[in-house]
């Protein structure tokens, strides 16, 4: 299979696993185990493959970042780059909708660190991280909680 | 009082295979889950490396020790359940199984390993190091099969046990038949420096399911069979205890142990005298 296919085929899969996160406030439990388990496993399986197969034949390393960007000259390493994205990426996203719902923070709330953690993963993660703060710290922000 | 086949009623039955493998053996069943769940990445690797080694992906000897020694671990960890009470918590026991599980770890870290590198696991004496590497994993090969005989002498010196005769005997035969007939067949390929008799082509035709040479003597052949006498021997001791009376049942199993070491003899003759196994095979 061509790196090509394969990348449409992971990226396809994980616009799924994070529309399904967008339907958890009805969906739970499906949410959970779509978004937060199944996809991001099927996910993992490819990256490992992919790591396997192609890893001993790829030049540079984790040293320094010139090596690193000659890591990503392979296409198959650049894909199995872009399946960690991916795969980790919706991995928070469903952790940040999970740890939500047990902390009663209503979805709408959360959806803002949703699509950054889709954009821009590590970025989602600390607004999510930041908001968890703020209603620890800040009475005004618990009260001001809807409930799901 | 009626007999206990299987030996499921020593411990409470589970509902999940999975929890009742935990249950009697959990070391070996984490080891075998671990091993199973590599089977899907290297299914994915071979989807997409398109390199070949004899003629054959490089993936494929990989996918076949993962699930085999899957199945092998998966068999001790059932069986453990029909060892006698509380050896698996002592600490003889404890210590032995860890060196099995890192036995088996080193392997399959060698075979995938090598594949990776897109070059040979056995039979590799391209560097001092990986002609080192193979004769430590040869090593450890033995001390992973001896689990079988470990297993095989205890369940057939469990005076206490609840199985059935005839079925502990065929469960001890098969388990110690394993060892000695593995040992005897792995070492001589070894010792051979390749499991392939005659033939001059570097491009080796096999059949499709096994991978055994169909243009000539194959050695896997005979330790395919050899390694499973723990489940050949063991699934006719099920049913000749079933169907048979207590001594005929005994009898029974152990003319079955016999005809299967003839059996694995067989294989093993016909590889050496260069002759492909059952040539009709796909």
């Amino acid at each position: 299979m061509i790196p090509d296919t394969l990348f449409q085929l992971c990226t396809t899969s994980a616009m799924a696993g994070w529309l399904v996160l967008l339907a958890s406030p009805i969906a739970p439990t499906l949410a959970d185990r779509v978004s937060g388990l199944l996809i991001p496993s099927l996910l993992a399986i490819v990256y490992a493959g992919l790591v396997m197969a192609f890893w001993t034949r790829a030049q540079g390393g984790f040293d320094s970042l010139a090596n690193v960007m000659r890591l990503f000259t392979k296409p198959e390493i650049a894909l199995a780059g872009w399946i960690h994205y991916l795969a980790f990426d919706l991995f928070v996203g469903a952790w940040e909708v999970r740890t939500a719902r047990a902390e009663h923070i209503h979805f709408i709330i959360v959806f803002p660190c949703l699509l950054l953690t889709f954009l821009f993963g590590p970025a989602g993660y600390l607004a999510f991280v930041c908001l968890r703060a703020a209603r620890a710290v800040t009475p005004l922000a618990r009260s001001t909680s809807l409930r799901p | 009082m009626t007999v206990d086949i299987l030996g499921m009623r020593q411990r409470s039955a589970s509902a999940s295979f999975v929890r009742e493998l935990f249950g009697r053996e959990p070391r070996y069943a984490g080891a075998a889950l671990c091993l199973a769940a590599l089977v899907a990445p290297t299914l994915v690797a071979m989807a997409l490396d398109e390199r070949t080694l004899l003629g054959v992906n490089v993936w494929l000897k990989p996918l076949r020790f993962e699930i085999a020694l899957t199945v092998y671990l998966a068999t001790l960890g059932w069986f453990a359940g029909w060892l006698p009470e509380r050896v698996i918590a002592t600490d003889w026991y404890r210590t032995y199984s860890a060196c099995v599980v890192a036995a088996i770890a080193a392997e399959i870290i060698w075979i995938v390993g090598a594949a990776a590198f897109g070059t040979a696991s056995h039979f590799n004496e391209s560097s001092a190091m990986m002609a080192w590497t193979y004769r430590l994993m040869g090593g450890l090969a033995v001390l992973l099969t001896s689990s079988a005989l470990v297993y095989g002498i205890l369940i057939l010196c469990h005076s206490n046990s609840r199985l059935d005769p005839a079925f502990r005997l065929s469960v001890g035969f098969g388990l110690v038949l394993t060892f000695f007939l593995t040992v005897a067949a792995a070492g001589y390929m070894a010792n051979s420096g390749g499991q392939f008799v005659g033939g001059r082509s570097t491009v080796v035709p096999g059949a499709t399911l096994m991978g055994w040479a169909r243009d000539r003597g194959d050695l896997r052949v005979a330790h395919f069979f050899a390694t499973h006498a723990m489940h050949f021997i063991p699934a006719f001791g099920f049913v000749a205890s079933g169907v048979l009376s207590g001594l005929a049942a005994r009898w029974a199993v152990i003319v079955f142990s016999a005809l299967f070491v003839a059996f694995v003899g067989y294989t093993f003759g016909a590889a050496l005298m260069g002759r492909p196994f059952l040539e009709v095979l796909p």
